[in-house]
């Protein structure tokens, strides 16, 4: 008996393609996301997007330069555009923007004067300090293995300015030493030392008062429970459709169209109430300069829920049963949030994950919330990320309208 | 029974519909107009769901036209909406009030906002429904939620009502509270056009009646013109005994126009010239293990029986 039931129900699970998605298919997927990002965030392969800017342009800070670009698990920026060699202003935009994880500004030779400015500084976004952490750290063992005689000097300089000047003989002894540091370099033991002096982190918008995930996250998370919400909400299509309503609506003058269309505004009008609710959690107890940013904020907010809504009744609008509706839209919100960075930040990510971010609504919407509130993006800024929420928004209406029209009119 | 109108309110003139080259609908022919109430009859796959699809404006035939109001449903919104459909499922918003799904229809159904609430005072007048008025739909019993099922294609005030099985699942009063309401919709003017498998109900509430048999139209008219049609003044004979009975009797029971389906040839049916109970079982010999003797005026369902070549599907 008992061997019946299981029976029964392992007959359920290979006849419903979308419970048998979602029991086998799915977790592997998610694995694997979760996977290409975690088994490489602790260790060196992690992918980091890098500008090297050589503004010294020296032989020496050449050849940091390119062994810096060399480095395992970092992804060189051309430091050039087409209006010419990019500055650091450019290097500030381009890591503010998201388009760098970081960037390494070789502003002066490396010498041993402790006075002056760290020569290289490593440049990060706040918002992102892991990734400024992890290319500090790089930049720090490649100058500590392969250029071990600056460090060296450096030390030996603080020396001579606590401990008083070297003799002759002692100042002989360490050029020599020096020049044979020079010829080979360093076993590779405790890369994280710091090499004092040498290195200088900056972190961009980090005078903020705010928690710097708390953008990011807010956006996360909104976009994330939107869809959901929209998915749900969208479902009672597929009730009407069964119960008969739909017969009924599309005998009278109205038509079924107008039911699609209202259930849009009505699920874009709820996506907008839950922006709001949660971005008045992340204003009241964080302190996010919401109202400073509204009108951009709200845009974005309408068209993360519109495109929320009308993928919900289009997934709805394609979907037989109600049954198969919830297994489609949890196999589809789970995606698209992992990938699209609903779920841990897409800087984390590889570079393929990344890209294929692209093409789900949530890195478009935290992008753009990330952007408004981290960077001040404004209209300008925005108008990519708002063109594309518009469009797919406006496709799957167009879509859900067609199917709307086609169940209709049985043509 | 309810008066008969003037110009027809439905007009289905030779109409023809093919699903991938295989013919559903077979030049049919019928008019319905206001104040009468047409049954259409048959099986499954006879193409009564068709038909009414074409009716809706939701297929367009291949050949023919449908008219409702004198426009074509398909393409005219006025003619669509003259029509209120009520399907066989309970096509209500369960978590709203009967007054609220009466009144999200009449809007869904065009109904201007300002009369939207004189036209849900005036249906549930109409129907009855005062009682539940203010009553969740998903929380009446079956019989009052088809009451409200009907109420809510009634709302905008169509001119033809379309009916799928409107008693189906409900117990004897609820049927009959239906057939009143029907009956006194007929009586304002309404066209109605409705399928049943209830046939004995369809005898007294419609006024016509179609059967579809293939796509086509087997039969049509009035059921007691059809029921004359197709038996004249015979009437309808079943003997049942107890045993089975013997080359004599048998042979008797064939000469009275019976027949026996069953092994043991236990139950004769057959059609018999009118004559009363005692004088048939006169002509059967006295001592025949008769259990039963019933003679009956056919009805729509010895129709049905005579057309398809079996009995109908017991009312649910």
């Amino acid at each position: 008996m008992i061997a019946t039931v299981a029976r029964v129900m392992w007959l359920a699970l290979l006849r419903d393609r979308g419970a048998l998605m979602l029991a086998f298919v799915l977790p592997p997927l998610m694995f694997l996301v979760f996977a290409e990002v975690f088994s490489g965030a602790g260790e060196s392969d992690l992918e980091m997007r890098v500008l090297v800017l050589d503004e010294a342009g020296t032989p020496l800070t050449g050849r940091i330069a390119r062994a810096i670009g060399e480095l395992d698990g970092i992804v060189p920026i051309p430091g050039k555009s087409e209006s010419g060699p990019l500055g650091v202003a450019d290097l500030e935009a381009l890591v503010r923007q998201g388009q760098a994880d970081a960037g390494v500004w070789l502003r002066a030779q490396p010498d041993a004067n402790l006075d002056a400015d760290p020569p290289l500084v490593v440049i990060g976004d706040a918002s992102r300090a892991l990734a400024a952490a992890v290319v500090t750290g790089r930049v720090q063992r490649v100058l500590q293995s392969e250029f071990p005689t600056l460090g060296v000097a450096r030390a030996a300089s603080l020396v001579d300015a606590l401990a008083g000047p070297y003799t002759d003989q002692q100042q002989e002894a360490l050029d020599l030493a020096l020049s044979e540091l020079d010829a080979e370099t360093l076993e590779q033991e405790g890369g994280d030392t710091s090499q004092d002096g040498l290195v200088a982190q900056r972190l961009l918008g980090g005078g903020r008062e705010i928690d710097d995930g708390v953008s990011y996250y807010a956006g996360a998370v909104a976009i994330l429970f939107l869809l959901f919400a929209a998915m749900q909400g969208a479902i009672s299509l597929i009730d009407e459709r069964n119960s008969g309503i739909v017969d009924r609506l599309v005998a009278g003058p109205g038509g079924y169209t107008v039911v699609v269309v209202g259930k849009g505004l009505f699920l874009t009008l709820q996506g907008l109430v839950q922006a709001t609710l949660i971005f008045t959690v992340a204003w009241w107890l964080y302190g996010i300069d919401w109202f400073g940013h509204f009108g951009p904020w709200l845009v974005t907010a309408l068209l993360a829920a519109a495109v929320a809504a009308w993928l919900g009744l289009l997934l709805a609008s394609l979907c037989s049963s109600r049954q198969q509706a919830q297994t489609a839209s949890a196999f589809v919100v789970l995606i698209l949030s992992a990938i699209g960075g609903s779920m841990m930040p897409r800087f984390l990510m590889p570079g393929w994950l990344r890209e294929l971010g692209w093409f789900t609504p949530n890195a478009w919407v935290i992008e753009s919330w990330h952007g408004i509130f981290w960077r001040g993006d404004g209209p300008a800024e925005l108008a990519t990320a708002w063109s594309v929420l518009l469009a797919t928004a406006l496709a799957a209406m167009l879509i859900s309208i067609w199917l709307a029209h086609r169940l209709a009119r049985e043509k | 029974m309810s008066q008969a109108g003037n110009e027809p309110i439905l007009e289905i003139e030779s109409i023809a519909f093919a699903y991938r080259d295989k013919p559903v609908l077979r030049d049919i022919n019928l008019d319905l107009a206001p104040g009468r109430i047409l049954a259409l009859l048959g099986p499954n796959g006879a193409g009564k769901s068709t038909l009414i699809r074409c009716i809706c404006g939701r297929l367009e035939p291949d050949a023919g036209q449908v008219l409702v109001v004198g426009k074509d449903p398909l393409r005219n919104a006025a003619a669509r909406a003259a029509t209120g459909l009520v399907p066989q499922q309970i096509a209500l918003y369960p978590h709203l009030t009967v007054r609220e799904n009466l009144a999200t229809f009449a809007r869904l159904a065009g109904i201007d906002k300002k009369a939207v609430g004189s036209a849900v005072a005036e249906t549930i007048k109409v129907c009855d429904l005062d009682a539940v008025a203010a009553r969740p739909a998903g929380r009446l019993s079956g019989g009052w939620q088809r009451r409200v099922n009907i109420g809510c294609a009634m709302s905008h005030s169509p001119r033809l009502l379309i009916l799928d099985e409107p008693t189906v699942g409900i117990d004897p009063p609820a049927r009959e509270a239906i057939e009143s309401l029907l009956t006194r919709l007929a009586g304002n003017g309404l066209a109605v056009l409705m399928t049943s498998h209830d046939l004995a109900q369809l005898e007294t509430l419609a006024d016509s009646v179609a059967f579809l048999s293939e796509g086509g139209i087997a039969a049509t008219g009035t059921p007691a013109g059809l029921i004359r049609e197709f038996f004249g003044a015979r009437r309808e004979c079943r003997v049942s005994l107890a045993d089975s009975p013997g080359p004599e009797l048998a042979a008797r029971l064939g000469e009275l126009g019976l027949a026996s389906s069953d092994r043991d040839a236990l139950h004769w049916t057959g059609l018999i010239d009118e004559q009363p109970a005692w004088s048939l079982h006169s002509q059967l010999s006295v001592d025949a293990p008769v259990t039963e003797l019933r003679v009956r005026r056919p009805g729509l369902d010895s129709l049905w029986a005579r057309l398809y070549g079996r009995h109908p599907e017991p009312v649910a």
